[in-house]
C-alpha cells in the first residue's frame, strides 16, 4: 500500500496540498497492506449498483505500517481488533480477509 | 450579531405527499410571505440537494420567484447535501449582511417518495466522494454512520439500546408535532427489532425518504428574532481520512464559531435542533456542540436530559429521525422549529418559553455544517 505523508499526516490518498504547510511535496513510501480492524459495517439496504452483492461488510481497517486507514470490503463477518491483509484489488475496491 | 431578523415561516406536512416538487416549494413559501405579511422581497434562495437527479426539475429559484409574482429580482439554488437548508439559509443572511438586500425569502425543499429507495440511495450517495476506493468498496451514507456507530459502541458504554433511545425519544416528540412524517408512536422492543439497514443501525435510526418544503422570510428590519450569529465549515470528505472517526469536527468547528459570534456558550442555549440523520449523528453532535462531554452523550440519553422535560431539549421537531427528512427543507425546517419555540406556540413547546435557540444542520459524513443561534429579543 502506497501511503502518502506531509508534516506528520499519512494517508493512502494524495490531497494537492498540504492542510497545514500547503506544500504539494508529499512524501511517498511503500508499507505493507496488512492491518486489524478498527470498524465495521453489514450494509443490508445497498445502492442500485451493490444489491447484488447486498448484505456487504465494509471495513475500515487500520494499517500496521502507517498512521493511516483503507476502507475495505471483506466477504467474511469480522469484529473490532481482527487482523486482515489484502486479498485482491476488485474494480478499483480493496478486498481484504481475515488472516486466520 | 447579524442584525438580521426572522419575519415569517412556512412549512407543508412532511410525509409521501401527491403535491409536485414545485407545488411544495410554493406552498411553504406563500406561507412564509402570508406570515411575514408579504414584504417587498429583495432575492430568493432555495436549497435543493436532488431535484435534477430525482425530480428532473432544476430552476427553483427562478420558479418561485417568477409563480409567486416577486419580479426580476436575483434567485439561487443552493446545493450542500443535507445542509443544502442551512446554507441556502446562510446565503440569504449573508446577502442582508453585506447590505445588498434588505428583505430576503429562503426555501428548501425535496421530492422523493416517488423514486425507488435503491435509486435513492444512488442519488444520496452523490453526497460522498464518488471516485475514490471507500465508494468501490461499497460503502453507503448510511454505512459509515454504522462504522462510526460499532466504533462508538467499542470505545464506551453505549449500546444498540442507546441509539433506540435516540429514536423513541424524536418519535415521541413527532406524535405531538402535526407537521411530522410520523406521527404513530413507537416501542423501544420495535425499534430495537426493526430490520436491519446497515449494522448496528436498523430502519428506526435511519432518516426516512420524506416529501416536503420549508420557508422563511428574513429581513434588516426589526422582529421579536433576531439570528445572533451564523457558521459554516467543511469537513473530511473521506471516511479512510477522519483523524478521529468518533469526532465530526465540521459540526464541532462551526459550533465553536457561532458560540464565539454569539458571545455565548453552549450552557446558554435553551432548544436544539440538531441533525439526526441517524440516532448515533445525535449523539455525536450533542457531544461536538459542547452541551455533553466527548463519549459522553449517550449518557445523557441514558439520563433523559434531552426530551422536552429535560436540561437540554433536542429536536422537540421530532428531529429527522421522525419529523422527516426531506433533504433540501431540513435546514430551514429546523429553524422553522426554533422560531416556533421562540414564540411560544410550537409543538412541544417548552414549559418556560426559551430564549436562545440553536439549529445544527450537516451535510455529507461531515462534508458541511451550519449553526444558526436564534434570539428572542
Amino acid at each position: 500500500m502506497k501511503i502518502y505523508s506531509c508534516c506528520g499526516k499519512e494517508s493512502i490518498t494524495k490531497k494537492y496540498f498540504c492542510s497545514e504547510c500547503g506544500k504539494s511535496e508529499f512524501e511517498e513510501k511503500e508499507v505493507s497492506d496488512s492491518g486489524t480492524v478498527y470498524s465495521f459495517t453489514k450494509i443490508h439496504i445497498a445502492p442500485a449498483e451493490f444489491a447484488d452483492i447486498a448484505p456487504y461488510n465494509v471495513v475500515l481497517v487500520d494499517l500496521d505500517e502507517a498512521d493511516a486507514k483503507v476502507t475495505t470490503r471483506i466477504e467474511e463477518d469480522v469484529k473490532i481488533g481482527d487482523k486482515v491483509n489484502l486479498d485482491r484489488i476488485e474494480n478499483d475496491a480493496y478486498i481484504y480477509k481475515r488472516v486466520s | 450579531m447579524t442584525n438580521v431578523y426572522v419575519h415569517g415561516i412556512g412549512m407543508t406536512k412532511f410525509g409521501t405527499l401527491t403535491s409536485s416538487l414545485k407545488e411544495l416549494l410554493l406552498e411553504a413559501s406563500a406561507e412564509a410571505l402570508i406570515d411575514a405579511g408579504r414584504p417587498k422581497i429583495d432575492a430568493v434562495f432555495v436549497g435543493n440537494f436532488m431535484g435534477g437527479s430525482i425530480a428532473n426539475q432544476e430552476i427553483l429559484g427562478a420558479i418561485v420567484a417568477n409563480e409567486l409574482g416577486l419580479g426580476y429580482i436575483p434567485s439561487t439554488k443552493v446545493e450542500g447535501a443535507c445542509a443544502s437548508g442551512g446554507i441556502a439559509f446562510r446565503q440569504g443572511l449573508l446577502g442582508i449582511m453585506s447590505g445588498e438586500y434588505e428583505t430576503v425569502l429562503v426555501a428548501g425543499v425535496e421530492k422523493m417518495k416517488h423514486a425507488t429507495t435503491p435509486d435513492v440511495t444512488q442519488a444520496i450517495n452523490a453526497a460522498m466522494d464518488t471516485t475514490t476506493n471507500e465508494k468501490y468498496a461499497g460503502l453507503t451514507f448510511p454505512g459509515f454512520f454504522g462504522v462510526l456507530a460499532n466504533r462508538y459502541f467499542h470505545e464506551t458504554g453505549a449500546t444498540k439500546e442507546h441509539l433506540a433511545r435516540v429514536a423513541l425519544k424524536n418519535r415521541q416528540n413527532a406524535v405531538n408535532n402535526p407537521l411530522a412524517q410520523f406521527v404513530k408512536p413507537a416501542s423501544l422492543e420495535e425499534i430495537m427489532g426493526a430490520r436491519m439497514i446497515t449494522d448496528p443501525l436498523g430502519l428506526f435510526d435511519c432518516s426516512p425518504m420524506t416529501d416536503g418544503a420549508s420557508a422563511i422570510v428574513i429581513s434588516r428590519k426589526k422582529s421579536p428574532i433576531h439570528v445572533k450569529a451564523s457558521s459554516q465549515v467543511s469537513g473530511p470528505t473521506k471516511m479512510q481520512d477522519a483523524a478521529n472517526l468518533l469526532s465530526l469536527p465540521a459540526i464541532g468547528e462551526s459550533g465553536r464559531l457561532a458560540y464565539e459570534k454569539a458571545g455565548v456558550g453552549p450552557e446558554d442555549i435553551d432548544v436544539v435542533e440538531i441533525h439526526d440523520c441517524f440516532s448515533m449523528t445525535e449523539i455525536i453532535a450533542t457531544e461536538e456542540l459542547g452541551f455533553f462531554n466527548p463519549l459522553e452523550g449517550w449518557k445523557a440519553i441514558e439520563e433523559g436530559r434531552t426530551q422536552v422535560t429535560g436540561d437540554k431539549p433536542v429536536n422537540t421537531s421530532g428531529g429527522l429521525l421522525s419529523r422527516g427528512h426531506p433533504i433540501g427543507a431540513t435546514g430551514i425546517a429546523q429553524i422553522y422549529q426554533l422560531v416556533r419555540q421562540l414564540r411560544g406556540n410550537a409543538a412541544n413547546q417548552l414549559e418556560k418559553t426559551p430564549r436562545l435557540a440553536l439549529a445544527q444542520n450537516l451535510g455529507g459524513t461531515g462534508s458541511y455544517s451550519t449553526v444558526h443561534i436564534l434570539e428572542r429579543v
